[in-house]
């Protein structure tokens, strides 16, 4: 059976409309992935020396110790964000005579492979077989891999469910931004040491091999609990939208820009009235939490702001590279209805600016509060505020004009995720690239001060410069609105 | 003369599916567009919209190229299938949605609504449903409403009597007749039912693999000759 399905998905890959760029995400992908192992390889076999040089004079094994669990962290936030949720439209299943465990079977053994899942195997076993079963004996370094190989299972299908409960519920988001904002800043502020924790548990384990168990215990747990939940979520959707009545409502504050105002208030309205869209937005306010991670107290110091303008630019623009790099597929099933109405192309790519302006500047306000930690960030985040607004937005629409793969919005949120993937996100690369165009030559010449001002002139040139540039995105729109519209139509 | 199209082709691989040279549509006509599936009909006013590019000539709806300017969309409405409505917008929304582009106020939107309650015999407004929870005979009749709305010269429907109930169906087709009284609107409308059809229509056009066969003004004979044709 499992055959079957793989069949099936490999068919609906090759036969997929947007084929030639899924085929070429995909190639780029796999050289990345290729070049990521080769590097996991080499930081496998070299951890010793790796560990000496960079940190001399400390106990191997204390680092790599506390090492494991801060790995785990970040692949686990990695995932969150990255890892691909296995796709079967299993509709086209349910009323077959296939039970519901299989399909769930298939789901959760797709979802092991994955890169995420074999980096760590060659980044820890090596050093597990070599050094430690020299020092500790073999036992040991077995139950240090089964601990390894465990965390690893923890991790994948706890970030499947957690992302799977995410597109499904908002509370669920609310509270798991809550509980990883909490962790954040508590190591942040050296409250809490994830690689303490680490250096414990394993240094326990070395005591009393037996107890790395304790991780396939919680990997078998939360594969039961992802299991339960996949078998109990495949028909239920339906079942629980509820007789809510439903209002008409307006934004009268989007009257001052006629038929602009217009779309963009359908464009608001299609957000928040689809759980997809509403997650894909509350996923860009999670992320504001990344300046935990980037923001570090000594590089700001230093002005080594290489890191933080890519958490800056993340931040102020999560939404618009999450929400827009679907675009305009979200708007798929009503596209032709868009086309023919007295409506025109210039007019609704004006919208898409004003939508991505007006949350952008959301954003960017409510990240004002790293200011706390430190002013330059404010400054280095206006300034990714303006190249978002400016140019960001722009090349995000541009390659939206690209795009003829169509969202269904209307199908149930739980077995949804078109488009989820990592395929789409390498669209986003050149948007992060840019930045660094206007950072690098300032910063590399000894003046990052210059350089973050020269990003956001930089950006305000373009939005100074915004009609330029929606003619140039509107010359691609006209040219390839056949293409999108018949792309959109054909699912 | 509102509507001309010359030469126009489109092909799907080796499949001709529209292939007319010359059709030429009179202000104030009502055409019925007759044809098996497969014969070219929704393509055909897909291409009218500018919705597919044709492989080969051109629409022209007063003169203009439609792919070349939106002009048309001034006086032309249309409503092919459930695609052209935004279905997480309550009824009323999407009426207002689409009143806004013409720069109707929401009370005039609300006056013309009030008009057609006949037609929507209670099923469409003030239910607290979005356009994705009706049914599709019911959102059928949204469409065709909206369409209406716009006072339209040039209205275009695709089997808009598909999936309406009998009392819906009627009503439309007096609907359409008035119409034709109070003002020169020209409208197109595809239909697989040949009698709503020559009921309801001047002149039917028959399409067959993307050609035109047959071309003329009704007559008594012409329900006869169309059940003929589509029996052989």
């Amino acid at each position: 059976m499992i055959a079957v399905f793989l069949s099936h998905q490999w068919k609906a890959f090759w036969r997929s409309r947007n084929k030639g760029v899924s085929i070429a995400a995909q190639i780029f992908l796999g050289l990345a992935i290729l070049y990521i192992i080769v590097i996991a390889i080499a930081v496998g076999f070299g951890m010793e020396v790796i560990i000496e040089k960079l940190l001399p004079g400390k106990d191997v094994f204390h680092v790599f110790n506390g090492f494991i669990l801060y790995y785990f962290t970040f692949d686990f936030l990695m995932r969150l964000q990255m890892q691909e949720l296995p796709t079967l439209s299993i509709v086209p299943y349910l009323h077959l005579k296939i039970t519901r465990q299989k399909i769930v079977n298939f789901l959760n053994l797709r979802s092991l492979f994955s890169a995420f899942n074999i980096l760590p195997l060659f980044i820890f076993v090596p050093f597990c077989c070599t050094a430690i079963a020299d020092v500790y004996g073999s036992l040991v370094a077995l139950m240090y891999v089964v601990s390894i190989v465990s965390l690893c299972a923890f991790n994948n299908y706890a970030a499947l469910f957690i992302k799977r409960l995410t597109t499904v519920s908002t509370k669920a988001i609310t509270l798991a931004v809550i509980v990883i904002a909490t962790l954040a800043s508590l190591q942040y502020f050296n409250i809490l040491s994830i690689a303490e924790i680490s250096n414990r548990v394993f240094g326990f384990l070395i005591l009393y091999p037996l107890s790395g168990l304790t991780f396939s215990l919680a990997a078998v747990i939360i594969y039961i609990i992802n299991s339960r939940y996949l078998r109990n979520n495949m028909y239920t959707e339906e079942l629980t939208t509820a007789q809510v009545k439903r209002v008409s409502v307006d934004y009268p504050f989007l009257d001052r820009f006629g038929a602009v105002g217009v779309l963009t208030a359908l464009e608001i309205k299609l957000i928040l009235r689809h759980k997809r869209t509403r997650s894909a937005i509350m996923m860009s306010l999670f992320f504001v939490l990344y300046g935990f991670l980037f923001y570090k107290k000594s590089l700001i110091e230093k002005d080594e702001f290489n890191m933080m303008i890519f958490a800056a630019v993340f931040m102020t623009g999560s939404s618009i590279s999450i929400y827009g790099q679907f675009m305009f597929g979200w708007q798929a099933a009503h596209f032709d209805g868009l086309l023919v109405n007295k409506t025109n192309l210039k007019d609704f790519i004006k919208a898409k600016f004003l939508l991505f302006t007006i949350i952008s500047t959301a954003v960017t306000i409510l990240t004002s509060f790293y200011g706390l930690i430190s002013f330059k960030l404010l400054f280095i985040q206006l300034a990714a505020y303006f190249y978002n607004i400016g140019i960001g937005t722009v090349v995000v629409l541009y390659f939206a004009t690209w795009n003829s793969k169509a969202i269904d919005l209307n199908k149930g949120a739980t077995f949804n995720y078109q488009g989820v993937s990592a395929t789409q996100f390498i669209l986003t690369i050149p948007y992060f690239l840019i930045p660094y165009v206007f950072y690098l030559p300032f910063s590399l010449a000894g003046h990052p001060y210059w350089g973050v001002a020269c990003l956001g002139i930089a950006g305000l040139a373009a939005l100074f410069t915004r009609s330029y540039w929606i003619e140039i995105l509107l010359k691609s729109l006209k040219k390839r609105r056949y293409k999108i519209a018949e792309g959109f139509r054909a699912t | 003369m509102i509507l001309e199209i010359t030469d126009l082709k489109k092909v799907y691989g080796d499949k001709t599916v529209v292939n007319i040279s010359e059709l030429k549509i009179n202000v104030g006509e009502t055409i019925g567009l007759v044809g098996n599936n497969g014969a070219g009909k929704t393509t055909l006013f897909r291409m009218l919209l500018d919705l597919i590019r044709p492989d080969h000539g051109q629409v022209f709806s007063k003169g203009i190229d439609v792919a070349s300017s939106d002009k048309w969309k001034d006086y032309t409405a249309s409503y092919l299938d459930e695609g052209f409505l935004i279905d997480y917008l309550t009824a009323e929304e999407y009426f207002m949605f689409v009143g806004s582009l013409h720069n109707f106020t929401s009370v005039q939107v609300t006056d013309y609504l009030s008009q057609y309650e006949e037609f929507f015999n209670g099923e469409i407004l003030n239910k607290g449903k979005y356009i994705r929870d009706f049914s599709k005979g019911n959102q059928n009749k949204i469409g065709i409403a909206a369409a209406l709305m716009q006072k339209p010269e040039l209205l275009v429907l695709d089997e808009p009597f598909a999936n309406l109930d009998p009392t819906t169906q009627i009503r439309l087709k007096t609907l359409v007749k008035s119409l034709k009284k109070e003002s020169a609107i020209t409208t197109l409308i595809s239909s697989h039912d040949l009698n709503h059809v020559t009921e309801v229509c001047d002149r039917i056009i028959l399409l067959e693999k993307g050609l035109i066969i047959k071309d003329f003004n009704k007559d008594e004979n012409t329900l006869k000759e169309l059940e003929e044709y589509f029996s052989e």
